[in-house]
C-alpha cells in the first residue's frame, strides 16, 4: 500500500460517499414504503423534513464523486513514475486487476451522480414533491454502485505494489491485440473521423429540433450517448495521433500529461459534460412530471440542451485544433 | 443565473457579518483548523519538494551504472570493459567513474571522494573542491584552510581548497570531496586501469531496456542499475514517509471534525433565536442551510489558505524546521540547503479534500437540525 | 382574501402532553381590512397568527390565500408564500443585534436574489416614510422602543407584501407611540394592504380604524364585529 496524500484523500472521499450512500439507501426504503404527500400525518411531515437532509447530503456526496473522478485520473498519471514500465495512467491502472474496473465504476458513478443532481434540482422546483419517489428509488440504484466503486478503489490502492512490472500503453493500445480496445485502436483514421462527424451532426440536428420545435429530447439523449462512444473511439484511433505527432501512439491517457499541455482535459471535460447534459434533457422529458412542474420542465429541457450543445461544440473545437496544429499528415 | 449569484452574494454578506459578530469563537475555530491544515500541508509540501529535488538531481545522472560484483559484493571494475560497452548500439557515452567513501574518525562522518566526470571541474594536483558540510563539520574557518585526512594512525593527507560546492546542490553534495584522478588513486592506493563503476549514457530513453539486456549478456556477473530504479526508490521512500505523517495528521483532522460537529450542534440560544427570526421573516430551511454552509465554507477556505500559506513559508523559508528530521532520516551530516519552492496542483487538491471535506461532512447534520426548527418558536 | 376552513392545531399530537391550541376555526379576512384578534393569553391568538402567516402548518383544515391553498405546501413553498404575501412584526420586534437598521430591513431580500441597489432604494424610501431615514446606519441596539418598532415595520414591508401581521404591537409603547402606530396602520390601509393584529390594548379595539374584531377563547372563536 502506498501512503500518499492524494490516495488518502481519494480513499477518504470514497469512504464518506459509501457511508452516506448506505444511509441514504436505508432512508430510501422508508420513503418508498411510507411516502404519501396527501396525508398530513406526523410521519409524513417528519419524512418531508428528513428528505431535505438526505437530499442535501447525498447531493454533496454526488458532487464529491464527480470531482474525485478527475482527481483519480490525475493521480494515476502522476503515480506512473513509481512503477516499472509505466509511463502514464495506463501503467498505473494495470498494476493490479482492480485498476481499470475502479476507473469504469467511477465513470459510471459520475454519470449516475450528475443525472441524479439534475433530477433533484427539478424535484425541488415543484410544490408537491413531484419526483421524490422517483428520486429515492434512484438512490436505491445508485447506492450499490457507489459502494462497489468505493470497494474496488480500496482493493486497487491496497494492492498497489511497486515491484510489479506493469505494461506501457503502447502494449495495450495496439491493433495487434484482441478485443474492443484493439478494434478501436485499429479503426482507420478516416472512418473514425467520419463516424465522429456523423454522430456530431446527429446531436446538432436533434438539439436544434429541441430548441426550435420543442421535440426530440430523447433523440438528443440517444445521439449524445452515441457521440460519447464515437468520440472515445476517435480519440483512441486518430485524435491522439495528431496530439502526439506520432502515427503509432494511441494512448488516451498520455493526453493528460503535462508535456502535451494537459490537452486531454480540454477534450474529456466538455465531452463528459455534454453527454451528461444531453442524457439529462432526455431524462427530464421522459419522466412523468405532475402539474407542479408543467411550467418548469420546458425551461429546464431548453437549458440542458443549450448546455449540452455548447459543451459538444467546445469538444469539436478542441478536436479541430488538435488536427489543425499537428505536424502529422494522416489523410490525403 | 444572476439571481442565483446575487442570492449567494447576499447570503455570504450576511454570513460574514454574522462571523464578525462572534469574533472570538470563530477565530478560535479558524486557528485550530488552520493548525491542522498546516501540519498536513507541511508534510505534503516538504515531501513533494524533496522528491522534486531528487528528480532534478537525477536528471543529470547517467542512465545506467554498471558495477562489478565479487562474492556478491561491489568490487572494482576493469577499464577494458569500457571498450566493449561503447560498441553497443544506442550508447552515447561510456566513462569509468572513480569514487569512494572515507570514514573520518575526527567527527564520525562519512565523506564521499570523487573524481568529477566533467573535466572542467577537476581540481589541480593536491587540491580539492569541498561540499558545503565539510568546512562546517571540520571547523575550517577560513577560505584557504586545508583539509587533512587521516587514513590510519599517523597518516596525514593534505588537500588544499580549490573551491566549495554551492549549497543549492547540498542535498547530494554536502559531504562530497572532488579531487583529481592521480590524487584519488594515490589516496586509495588504486592501480591504473580500474574504476569504481562505469557510467553509461543512453540517447533514447525507450531503448534503455534493450541496452541493459545487451550489457547484461556482455557482463553476466555485473550489477546493472538504471537511473529510473534509483528515482523510483527515492520517490517511494519519501512518499512513504509523507504518508505516515499524513496518516498521523489525519487523526488530527478527524478529531477536529468531531470537535467541529460538536460545536455546530451546540448552537447558543442567541444563534437559535437568530435562525428563528430569519425564518419568520421569509427565509426557508434551504436558505438557512445555504447560509450555514457559507459559514463553514468561509471558515474552511480561510483556514485552508492560512494553513497552506504558513506551511509554504515553513517549508521553503524555514526549511521545515519542525518536521525535517523525521522526513530526512538519520544522519550525522544534515545538508544545509534551501528547497526549491514549488506548488503542485494535485497535492493542493488532495490537501483540500483531506481537510475541508471532513469538516463540511461533520457539520452538515447539525446545520440541518438547527435550520429546520419551526419559526413560530421564536414568538414565544 | 384569506380564508380559513375548520383549522385546528394540536401540539405534541399523540403524546400524553397533547394540547389543543386551535379548534375548528372558520374565518374570512378581507383585503384592505384592519382585523384585530383579542382574547386572554393562551386563547390561541399567536398560534392563529403564525398559521395565517404560513409560519406553521395546521394539524387539520385548509387555508386559502387569494385562492391558493397554502395548508398542504412543502416547507420551501410555504416560505415562498410567506415572504410573498406576509410581513410580520413581532411583539419584541426581534431585530438582529449587531446589524444596522438598514441591514435588518434588507434581510428579507437576501434569498430573493433581486437587484441589490433597487432593494436599498426601496428600503431607504420606506425608512424615510417612517421617519427613520437619518438612523439608517445606526446599530439597532441604540434605538428607542418606538424607533425599533418602526424599523421592524420597515423590515416587514420591504418585499411589498399585501398583508402586514403584527403581534401585540403596542404592548411595549406609551399612549403617544400607540397612537402614532395607528397612524402608520392607517397609511398602510390607504396603500391597499390588509393588516391583522393581536392586541390586549383597548385603545386598539376601540379605534374607528378597525374593521373587524375577532374574540378568541380557549382556541375557539367568539366572532364579533365592530
Amino acid at each position: 500500500m502506498i501512503l500518499q496524500t492524494p490516495i488518502l484523500a481519494l480513499l477518504f472521499a470514497s469512504a464518506l460517499a459509501g457511508l452516506v450512500a448506505l444511509w441514504a439507501g436505508w432512508f430510501s426504503f422508508r420513503v418508498l414504503r411510507h411516502w404519501d404527500v396527501a396525508s398530513g400525518s406526523r410521519q409524513q411531515l417528519t419524512l418531508e423534513r428528513s428528505t431535505q437532509l438526505v437530499s442535501t447530503l447525498f447531493g454533496f456526496v454526488m458532487l464529491i464523486e464527480i470531482a474525485t473522478l478527475f482527481l483519480f485520473v490525475f493521480n494515476a498519471d502522476r503515480m506512473a513514475a513509481l512503477f516499472v514500465g509505466a509511463m502514464c495512467a495506463v501503467g498505473t491502472l494495470n498494476v493490479n486487476p482492480y485498476g481499470f474496473p475502479a476507473l469504469y465504476l467511477k465513470i459510471a458513478v459520475f454519470f449516475a451522480a450528475a443525472l441524479w443532481l439534475i433530477l433533484d434540482r427539478l424535484d425541488r422546483a415543484g410544490y408537491d414533491y413531484p419526483l421524490t419517489r422517483l428520486k429515492y428509488a434512484a438512490i436505491l440504484g445508485i447506492a450499490p454502485l457507489v459502494l462497489a466503486s468505493a470497494a474496488t478503489e480500496l482493493a486497487y490502492f491496497a494492492n498497489l505494489k511497486t515491484d510489479v512490472i506493469t505494461s506501457c500503453c503502447s502494449k495495450l493500445y495496439t491493433p495487434a491485440n484482441e478485443g474492443l480496445v484493439a478494434d478501436m485502436t485499429g479503426l482507420a483514421p478516416a472512418n473514425a473521423l467520419w463516424l465522429l462527424a456523423n454522430a456530431g451532426g446527429a446531436v446538432l440536428l436533434s438539439g436544434i429540433s429541441v430548441l426550435w420545435l420543442g421535440r426530440g429530447e430523447r433523440l438528443l439523449a440517444f445521439f449524445g450517448a452515441g457521440l460519447f462512444f464515437a468520440a472515445l473511439t476517435a480519440i483512441v484511433s486518430v485524435i491522439s495521433l495528431y496530439v502526439y505527432d506520432h502515427p503509432n501512439h494511441h494512448c488516451p491517457f498520455c493526453l493528460l500529461k503535462r508535456e502535451y499541455g494537459y490537452f486531454g482535459y480540454a477534450l474529456y471535460l466538455p465531452l463528459f459534460a455534454g453527454t451528461v447534459w444531453a442524457l439529462g434533457a432526455g431524462l427530464v422529458r421522459s419522466i412523468p412530471c405532475g402539474d407542479s412542474l408543467a411550467a418548469v420542465v420546458p425551461e429546464a429541457v431548453r437549458r440542458l440542451t443549450v448546455l449540452s450543445l455548447t459543451a459538444f461544440l467546445l469538444f469539436g473545437v478542441a478536436v479541430f485544433w488538435a488536427v489543425a496544429r499537428s505536424h502529422l499528415i494522416l489523410l490525403g | 443565473m444572476t439571481g442565483w449569484l446575487r442570492r449567494q452574494r447576499a447570503l455570504a454578506d450576511y454570513t460574514l457579518a454574522a462571523l464578525a459578530r462572534r469574533r472570538v469563537k470563530n477565530a478560535g475555530l479558524l486557528l485550530i483548523y488552520a493548525l491542522v491544515v498546516f501540519i498536513v500541508a507541511s508534510a505534503t509540501l516538504f515531501s513533494s519538494a524533496i522528491r522534486k529535488e531528487a528528480e532534478i538531481v537525477l536528471a543529470e545522472a547517467p542512465e545506467l551504472i554498471i558495477q562489478d560484483l565479487v562474492m556478491g559484493r561491489h568490487a572494482m571494475i576493469s577499464g577494458e570493459l569500457v571498450e566493449e560497452l561503447v560498441g553497443i548500439r544506442g550508447v552515447s557515452g561510456v566513462k569509468g567513474r572513480l569514487w569512494g567513501y572515507f570514514y573520518d574518525r575526527v567527527n564520525g562522518a562519512n565523506y564521499t571522494l570523487m573524481v568529477p566526470l566533467d573535466e572542467t571541474l577537476v581540481p589541480a594536483r593536491g587540491e580539492a573542491i569541498f561540499g558545503e558540510a565539510l568546512p562546517r563539520t571540520r571547523g575550517l574557518n577560513w577560505d584557504k584552510a586545508p583539509l587533512f585526512l587521516s587514513r590510519f594512525p599517523g597518516d596525514l593527507f593534505r588537500l588544499n581548497p580549490a573551491g566549495r560546492l554551492e549549497s543549492d546542490s547540498a542535498l547530494v553534495s554536502a559531504d562530497l570531496i572532488l579531487i583529481g584522478e592521480e590524487d584519488f588513486r594515490s589516496f586509495f592506493e588504486l592501480p591504473e586501469g580500474v574504476y569504481t563503476d562505469i557510467a553509461v549514457s543512453i540517447r533514447n530513453s525507450r531503448e534503455i531496456g534493450t541496452i541493459v539486456e545487451k550489457a547484461g549478456r556482455l557482463l553476466p556477473h555485473a550489477r546493472l542499475i538504471t537511473r529510473d530504479e534509483i528515482s523510483r526508490t527515492y520517490q517511494k521512500l519519501f512518499s512513504w514517509r509523507e504518508g505516515i505523517m499524513v496518516v498521523l495528521a489525519g487523526a488530527c483532522v478527524l478529531a477536529f471534525a468531531v470537535f467541529a460537529a460538536e460545536k455546530a450542534s451546540g448552537l447558543s440560544a442567541e444563534e437559535t433565536r437568530e435562525i428563528g427570526i430569519l425564518k419568520a421573516i421569509g427565509w426557508d430551511t434551504g436558505d438557512v442551510i445555504a447560509m450555514k454552509l457559507w459559514e463553514g465554507g468561509l471558515i474552511s477556505i480561510g483556514a485552508f489558505l492560512l494553513g497552506t500559506v504558513l506551511a509554504y513559508l515553513h517549508v521553503f523559508a524555514f526549511d521545515a524546521a519542525l518536521f525535517a528530521s523525521v522526513l530526512k532520516g538519520w544522519s550525522v551530516i544534515y545538508p544545509d540547503f534551501a528547497l526549491t519552492p514549488m506548488i503542485d496542483g494535485l497535492q493542493l487538491s488532495a490537501l483540500f479534500f483531506l481537510t475541508v471535506l471532513p469538516y463540511t461532512a461533520a457539520t452538515i447534520v447539525p446545520i440541518w437540525r438547527a435550520a429546520t426548527a419551526d419559526p413560530d418558536q421564536v414568538m414565544r | 382574501m384569506i380564508s380559513l376552513q375548520s383549522v385546528s392545531k394540536l401540539y405534541n399530537e399523540g403524546r400524553p402532553s397533547e394540547t389543543t391550541a386551535l379548534s375548528g376555526i372558520d374565518l374570512e379576512i378581507a383585503r384592505d381590512a384592519l382585523t384585530v384578534f383579542k382574547g386572554p393569553s393562551g386563547s390561541g391568538k399567536t398560534t392563529l397568527l403564525s398559521i395565517i402567516a404560513c409560519m406553521a402548518r395546521p394539524t387539520s383544515g385548509r387555508i386559502y390565500v387569494d385562492g391558493r391553498m397554502t395548508s398542504g405546501l412543502p416547507e420551501s413553498f410555504l416560505a415562498k408564500e410567506r415572504r410573498r404575501t406576509f410581513g410580520f412584526v413581532f411583539q419584541r420586534f426581534n431585530l438582529i443585534r449587531g446589524l444596522t437598521v438598514m441591514e435588518n430591513v434588507l434581510l428579507p431580500t437576501a434569498p430573493l436574489g433581486g437587484n441589490p441597489q433597487a432593494d436599498i432604494d426601496r428600503a431607504a424610501a420606506r425608512l424615510d416614510t417612517l421617519g427613520l431615514g437619518p438612523k439608517a446606519n445606526v446599530a439597532v441596539e441604540h434605538l428607542s422602543g418606538g424607533e425599533a418598532q418602526r424599523a421592524a415595520i420597515a423590515r416587514a414591508l420591504i418585499n411589498d407584501p399585501p398583508v402586514l401581521i403584527a403581534d401585540e404591537p403596542t404592548a411595549n409603547l406609551d399612549t403617544e407611540l400607540a397612537l402614532r402606530f395607528l397612524d402608520i396602520v392607517a397609511g398602510l390601509r390607504a396603500e391597499g394592504r390588509a393588516v391583522i393584529m393581536t392586541s390586549h390594548d383597548a385603545r386598539i379595539w376601540g379605534s374607528e380604524l378597525v374593521d373587524k374584531v375577532v374574540s378568541m377563547r380557549d382556541g375557539r372563536l367568539d366572532e364579533g364585529t365592530s
